[in-house]
């Protein structure tokens, strides 16, 4: 019997091509027999230059940029870019295209969500519920097309306002969603959270505590499992979170198990925030009165939104010209993937695929 | 008790293996497009079947990914010939900006979604040839009326060619 301290250490990379790693992820582990002693996160092979694309794109074709960063929820992106780009006009932005942009923001929150879900049973070996999961994101994107014309790179929320209304194909869809999807949340929360397998994967696996997630920037479902209660909507109210009810889901202790149930509970507040946009919809105009090509002073602001993965951010530098000068996106994975390298050490291999999946990362926001 | 929850899934498969199927078989059925859903973008003609395009630019110089490409000459009496008004789908990214951008109502987001091509370079085409582009005017561009423009008056000339242009041209 050879002990484990008596083996030689093995570096493995585990991905970038790699089914587990939610895309384009590298990670250089080393191994003492199936347990990791170290972690190396290698970033980058999705890199497009988004930040320099930035800026030689006009401020309202920022948007398509950023659908392309956090793909899984273009509406936040674009609305992070949009209001950074308000702020800097000084613009108000009618009530309607306010509450919308909520609205829109939601119904994109649980799709994402659902994606998370989906994934993080994969990563756990749970391969059925990755399809029931899909079948409320249908539901979802399919009114996000019909609302914005396009099923993931949106391009609905523009600087001043949105593009469109609601449709009625849309609403008649949100209401029939909305009817089902306590019921729903609840039987993926059997299929999966109430997996004893599962349980066991992901109880007290992974402890992000508060003093790690605040040091590395996490935000989000990532630093509320820790029992933070920062939540971007709540604290620095944008869009119509203000006039919004909603409760901001906190754990305890901060394992995999913690972030899971804040997960599954922010996709039933977001259910209670639609609900509450499609009854509230104030009448109006969808757009503010703003110049086609808009020329801000200059001057630089940073705006945030809640997107389902954190705090995203836009830094946005104006000189003055109809492109800016600087364009710099806080991706909140960037920091959940940095945490990585803190958490994966002490544990198995197998359970690295989960922790990677427990964090909720997207490479094209990290790498951007 | 342990196990519970595996047989609790084992109920919810059991109760979805009785529904029917929510797929169609796709290039025999297809789903029908929202109205708002965005794809190739195609010319409009007006009721006599010339095209609206009046070569303002506007949408050439509203595209993020210059793939719009406008070759026109115009004529001694100020009227315009449009050559080619070249369009790249396969690079793209159907965001819509030009048809918004259009104040003549012009172009327009196509249903067009089956786009593979044999050959890359057929991906690369003209919406018009050769054409005569639309006289712009003054009072009564009809479409132009309906899209709220703050200022319509003269909308070809309004965004002038100004350093924008020129900028978009040197990337």
């Amino acid at each position: 019997m050879i002990g484990p301290r008596d083996t030689e250490h093995l570096v493995v990379n585990i991905g970038p091509q790699h089914p587990s790693t939610h895309g384009v992820l590298r990670l250089v582990a080393e191994l003492d027999g199936e347990e990791i002693v170290n972690v190396e996160v290698s970033a980058g092979y999705l890199h497009r230059g988004i930040e320099k694309l930035g800026e030689h794109r006009r401020y309202h074709q920022l948007g398509t940029l950023m659908d392309r960063g956090d793909y899984l929820s273009g509406i936040h992106g674009e609305l992070a870019a949009a209001l950074a780009t308000e702020q800097l006009l000084e613009v108000e932005v009618p009530p309607k295209a306010r509450w919308l942009r909520s609205l829109m923001g939601e119904v994109n929150r649980i799709a994402s969500h659902m994606i998370w879900y989906g994934t993080f049973g994969l990563d756990t070996g749970a391969m059925g519920q990755f399809l029931y999961a899909m079948r409320e994101r249908e539901t979802l994107l399919d009114v996000l097309e019909s609302v914005s014309g396009q099923r993931m790179m949106f391009n609905y929320v523009r600087p001043g306002g949105v593009i469109a209304d609601i449709t009625p194909d849309a609403e008649q869809k949100l209401r029939t969603f909305l009817r089902t999807i306590d019921t729903y949340i609840d039987e993926h929360h059997a299929l999966l959270g109430g997996n004893e397998i599962f349980q066991k994967r992901v109880r007290g696996v992974g402890v992000i505590n508060r003093e790690m997630g605040l040091s590395f920037g996490l935000t989000g479902a990532n630093l509320r499992c820790s029992g933070v209660p920062y939540d971007v909507r709540r604290d620095k109210p944008y869009a119509a979170y203000g006039e919004l009810e909603f409760d901001v889901p906190i754990g305890s202790v901060g394992d995999a198990w913690d972030r899971y149930l804040v997960r599954m509970e922010e996709m039933r507040q977001a259910a209670r925030m639609i609900r509450q946009c499609i009854e509230g919809l104030p009448e109006g105009d969808v757009m503010a009165k703003i110049p086609k090509v808009v020329r801000p002073p200059a001057g630089e602001v940073y705006a945030c939104v809640e997107s389902p993965r954190g705090e995203l951010g836009i830094h946005l530098v104006s000189d003055g010209s109809d492109t800016p000068y600087r364009f710099h996106y806080r991706a909140p994975s960037l920091f959940a993937v940095q945490v990585l390298e803190e958490i994966l050490p002490g544990t198995l291999l197998a359970d690295a695929i989960m922790l990677i999946g427990s964090v909720d990362i997207l490479i094209g926001e990290i790498d951007r | 008790m342990w196990g519970k929850g595996i047989l609790t899934g084992m109920r919810i498969t059991m109760r979805n293996m009785l529904r029917g199927p929510i797929t169609v078989k796709y290039p025999y059925e297809k789903l029908a497009l929202p109205e708002r859903a965005r794809w190739a973008v195609a010319p409009k003609y007006d009721e006599d079947g010339a095209p609206k395009c009046t070569a303002c630019m506007a949408c050439v110089r509203a595209c993020p990914d210059h793939i719009l490409d406008l070759e026109v000459t115009t004529r001694e009496d100020k009227t315009k010939h449009i050559e080619h008004y070249s369009y790249e789908v396969g690079a793209c990214m159907m965001c819509g900006l030009c048809v918004e951008a259009c104040p003549f109502d012009a172009i327009e987001m196509s249903h067009d979604y089956e786009l593979a091509r044999m050959d890359p370079a057929e991906l690369t085409y003209d919406l018009l040839a050769d054409v005569d582009a639309a006289p712009v005017k003054r009072g009564h561009p009809a479409e132009a009326a309906k899209r709220t423009e703050p200022k319509s008056a003269e909308p070809a000339e309004a965004p002038a060619p100004d350093a924008t242009g020129e900028e978009a041209a040197d990337e």
